[in-house]
């Protein structure tokens, strides 16, 4: 069966006169040996050496003076790894500077203390005595609510501008708010005193920040959630699940909206203005399970083309996806591609260093599976230098989207509609776990027209749905060199419709 | 030319699609855990030599649609994980297609599952909200009974007060029943007490060589194997402290087995299992099992001891059995360990020996409340421990009580604001509130020969601080020292002294004031 679709799927790229429908399932992740050879002309994924002996399942990974990286386990360990940069990973040296921590998910170096937060509290962490271990261990802040689930997971950023740092906190077994403030993200300032800032979370898998200092997070599939998505957190806003809404009495805030389960995302938060939809969907099953730590390109090209564009790793692949955001009418949207993958365990943090343009990946799959089949694993993905063909973008137009391809195209191809297919769906709002995609469109590409430069293509489209994910395959797209694209498809969000000047 | 074959190939694939169809729903989202060969991935459950995807469809059904939720025992193995509910994202037709693949190809050829049966078990079912127990699962869709080595077993009851093994051929049985599951269960009796009762079978060996015997039961027993009493249980007792474990030579065949039981009052519990020459593990014969239960499951574990090394002092932060979930453990050199509620601003929990086993929180998901590892935990207190200085103003706001499904804001005087470690891991808590604040130190010292702990107190700020040391245990004077509940015994040593109530202890400090209290065991 497994062969007969590799020839279904070669028929149809010889056969671009198919009609859409068929083409559908033409955008499929590549996969195998293949793949990874690829995928390493472009990247060198490289495993570090963890500590001999040691469980290390990394669960949060900062960036130190001197080279030196920090990483944290589920276990509660904090280790400090020196030579994580060299060409030479054998000789990387390992000293434990912390234990005795509660499943630490976010942490970063500052004022010569390492901070994070771990399920019951924003901690600092200090060497007072200069032996390499930490000694004091202040307390921060210990305001939200824990009640022994172990469900009750708190991710926490780096500081935001204010020197804030955001914390998201998962439901309790990620179904229910047994404990203060869970489904809520709340912000922890210098003084330890914490401000709730939205409602409606689920369950978190990780929490960035785009170039701009907006924080964004991602919330699994499940209750409320028909798939997993990257969401914006903007102050005040409800995140879609309102299962944690009491928590809003406490401080006598407003109540969150109490949305109507079996509706439509775009139906309810219409009805609600504080409402922030997904910004990106990650459909459940085609881009990935579980997704969880977000970093952003901020690199100046050391990490490829891509500025200002979101890298969100995922637990259950054990890949790293990659997102462009844009905001139409005073949301964020996008759209999500397959990026990297072949990592060997499930992905939880993602940490870029924005001067070198390295990007650290810390993954684990105890208690949930991963399709890398370590139990635990800390790499290093650099950008060799060879832009690979790929959508850089996909832009929402009034009539269509804008693409912005890595490299000039062939306008033969690329000016041909027959090169493109376009499929939209949605998923059921609701209070049971999960959708079936629903609402499914097949809108046409009407015309397809390349710009003088050739990196720009631009789809007219006749049917574009809002609310809806726009799925676009451009597998019959070639280079100016012949070659078809890296990853031949994306998923749009087009939470909005941006409207003609 | 090409468009016809490419429409003959489409139309051929849509057919294999709806044959495939199983596979791939469960390569897409049953793989991640149970594996591309059901075998389970990363200690998630297997389905291969599971009999849960046996047997009656429904049961699987079940838990596709609305998930699986706590402890469940899977192919031999205890698991604690939560399993996501399907229903929502998948139709009838792939429900049933998945776990037809899954029966075929994981399950020995268990029989196919239609939609149809899918559609009437949602419906069945459309009021249940919540994962499935395994407990509601088995009550529902019972496994096939096993079989074991007693064959043709029966019965008998007899209802009366014994207070010794009566002579039961001198007795009216009240009830006899054939068991053909083969397992012993006092449960037959269908009284609770006041029974006596004698099962009788033939225990089928099936090879030469000696056959341990495990026996325990509430309250009388005796146990009779090929003729021979080999064991007997006297008095009328819980299980635990009476267990027997024996021996016997036997010959390939069939055996006369024979076991008496008598309930008097209480619990009805029997344990009955065998090893044979080639059993690795216990053949259980009764329904309860040795451990049964959560034991069980933390008895599959290999233990991960977490011990104080080279003078250095371990920690453990996690939730730990006894006190509240903001959890700090730490074991020192001296074989004395302390578990510090950084919700309740103190130390709740004091014991002797082993510290903590990290096994339970560092394999799977870490569900649940670990308890120390070592002997007579005293428990020191529970709930908050800082007395305010004032009433609280509610600038200080912490959250109390949250174990039930309705949680409440408590306001609370002070704050835990961390520890610090000293060169040998030594904590030292801080605890502050409005206008005081004070540190709380501990380290292991030895008091009259005995491993014990020195806490130093030291109060700062412009106002009085009262904590409670020791809340719910009897306090008593004697030579000098309190002795606090049955097994603690607290010196002041420099310094402010406690003071004693009947059942509390408490220290109160004045800004720049200390004391120094020696802990010790009994």
């Amino acid at each position: 069966m497994k062969k007969f679709t590799v020839t279904l799927l070669a028929l149809l790229v010889l056969a671009p006169f198919a009609s859409a429908q068929a083409k559908k399932k033409a955008g499929k992740p590549p996969a195998g040996p293949e793949a990874l050879a690829l995928q390493d002309q472009y990247y060198e994924r490289v495993q570090i050496p963890t500590p001999p002996g040691e469980v290390v399942e990394v669960s949060s990974i900062a960036l130190m003076p001197g080279k030196k990286v920090a990483i944290a386990t589920r276990r509660g360990d904090v280790w400090v790894c020196e030579g994580a940069y060299e060409a030479d990973l054998s000789k990387v040296k390992w000293t434990k500077f912390a234990s005795n921590l509660h499943e630490p998910l976010g942490m970063f170096y500052k004022d010569k203390s390492l901070f994070l937060t771990q399920r019951p509290e924003h901690t600092r962490l200090t060497d007072t005595d200069g032996d390499g271990k930490a000694d004091v261990f202040d307390t921060i802040c210990a305001k939200w609510g824990i009640n022994g689930d172990y469900h009750e997971y708190a991710f926490g950023t780096d500081p935001d501008k204010d020197g804030n740092v955001w914390v998201v906190l998962c439901l309790t077994g990620s179904f229910h708010a047994y404990s203060p403030w869970r489904g809520w993200c709340v912000r922890v300032t210098p003084e330890g005193k914490m401000i709730p800032t939205t409602s409606g979370i689920r369950s978190p898998g990780g929490i960035g920040m785009n170039e701009k200092g907006d924080v964004f997070y991602t919330d699994n599939q499940g209750v409320w959630n028909g798939s997993s998505s990257l969401k914006w957190l903007r102050p005040g806003s409800f995140q879609g699940n309102p299962t944690g809404n009491k928590s809003s009495e406490l401080l006598g805030f407003p109540a969150p909206p109490e949305p109507k389960s079996g509706s439509r995302v775009l139906a309810e938060r219409l009805k609600f203005p504080e409402f922030v939809p997904p910004a990106v969907v990650l459909p459940h099953g085609k881009v990935g399970n579980s997704p969880s730590g977000i970093a952003c390109d901020m690199t100046k090209g050391k990490w490829g083309p891509w500025a200002n564009q979101m890298f969100v790793g995922e637990q259950t692949a054990s890949q790293v996806q990659r997102v462009n955001l844009e905001v139409v009418n005073g949301l964020y949207q996008g759209a999500v591609f397959h990026f990297l993958q072949g990592f060997e365990a499930g992905l939880v943090p993602v940490r870029m260093d924005q001067e070198d343009g390295t990007l650290f990946i810390g993954g684990t799959n105890r208690g949930w599976g991963s399709r890398g089949s370590q139990p635990f694993t800390f790499e290093r993905v650099r950008f060799k230098g060879k832009v690979p063909f790929e959508m850089h973008d996909i832009s929402a137009r009034p009539d269509g989207f804008e693409v912005t391809f890595t490299h000039p195209v062939d306008a033969a191809t690329a000016g041909n509609v027959a090169s493109y297919a376009m499929d939209t769906f949605t998923y059921i709002y609701q209070s049971a776990y999960g959708s079936p995609e629903v609402d499914q469109t097949t809108p046409t590409v009407k015309s397809a027209t390349v710009s003088a430069d050739g990196l720009k293509v631009k789809l007219v489209i006749d049917g574009l749905v809002r609310g809806q994910i726009h799925h676009l395959v451009a597998d019959g797209v070639r280079n100016k060199a012949g070659d078809a694209l890296w990853h031949n498809e994306g998923w749009y969000t087009l939470n909005e419709i941006p409207s003609a000047k | 030319m090409r468009t016809p074959t490419l429409l003959a190939l489409l139309a051929a694939t849509s057919v294999s699609f709806a044959a495939e169809d199983g596979a791939q729903v469960y390569n897409t989202l049953c793989v991640a855990c149970h594996g591309p060969d059901g075998k389970g991935l990363n200690g998630l459950p297997p389905l291969v030599g599971s009999d849960w995807p046996k047997g009656p469809a429904e049961r699987s059904i079940k838990i596709v649609l609305n998930g699986m939720t706590g402890p469940v025992e899977v192919a031999g193995k205890s698991y604690n994980i939560d399993m996501p509910p399907q229903g929502a994202v998948l139709s009838d037709e792939k429900i049933a297609a998945a776990l037809t693949y899954i029966r075929k190809t994981f399950a020995g050829g268990a029989g196919a599952v239609t939609p149809d049966l899918v559609k009437s078990v949602r419906a069945a079912t459309a009021a249940r909200t919540t994962p499935w127990t395994a407990a509601e699962l088995l009550k529902a869709h019972p496994f096939p009974p096993p079989r074991t080595a007693l064959v043709n077993l029966v019965g008998t009851m007899y209802k009366g007060e014994w207070k010794e093994m009566p002579d039961f051929s001198k007795l009216k049985p009240a009830q006899i029943e054939d068991e053909n599951t083969g397992i012993i269960s006092p449960a037959q009796a269908s009284l609770k007490d006041a029974f006596a009762m004698v099962w009788e079978a033939k225990f089928q060996v099936p090879e030469d060589g000696k056959y341990t015997f495990v026996f325990d039961c509430d309250d009388y027993g005796a146990l009779y194997v090929n003729g021979e009493r080999i064991a007997e249980i006297k008095g009328i007792a819980p299980i635990g402290g009476r267990r027997k474990e024996v021996p016997i030579l036997l010959k390939k065949g069939a055996v006369p087995f024979r076991l008496e039981y008598v309930e008097v009052a209480g619990q009805e519990v029997i344990i009955l299992g065998y090893k044979g020459p080639k059993d690795k593990e216990y053949q259980w014969l009764s329904d309860t099992k040795l451990g049964g239960g959560a034991k069980a499951a933390a008895k599959a574990r290999t233990p991960i001891p977490i011990e104080s090394k080279d003078g250095y002092t371990a920690s453990y932060r996690n939730f730990i059995a006894g006190t509240s979930p903001r959890a700090l453990g730490f074991g020192f050199s001296n074989g004395t360990n302390l578990a510090y509620s950084g919700d309740n601003c103190t130390v709740e929990l004091l014991w002797t020996g082993k510290f903590m086993d990290g096994a339970h929180h560092w394999i799977d998901r870490g569900a649940g409340n670990e308890p120390p590892a070592g002997d007579g935990v005293v428990k020191l207190s529970d709930g908050f421990a800082v007395a305010g200085p004032s009433a609280p103003s509610g600038a200080i706001v912490a959250f109390q009580g949250a174990k039930a499904t309705e949680f409440k804001s408590v306001p609370v005087s002070a704050e835990f604001k961390g520890y610090q470690l000293d060169k040998a891991g030594n904590p030292t808590f801080k605890v502050a509130g409005e206008g005081f604040s004070f540190i709380d130190a501990w380290t292991p010292a030895d008091t009259r020969g005995s491993a014990g702990l020195a806490r130093k107190i030291v109060a700062s700020g412009d106002k009085p601080v009262t904590i409670v040391l020791a809340r719910g245990l009897a306090v008593a004077t004697k030579d000098g020292a309190l002795e606090v509940g049955p097994r603690l015994v607290v010196r002041s040593l420099s310094g402010v002294a406690p003071t004693a109530a009947a059942a509390e202890l408490t220290l109160t400090l004045k800004p720049g004031e200390s004391a120094v209290l020696g802990y010790s065991f009994r």
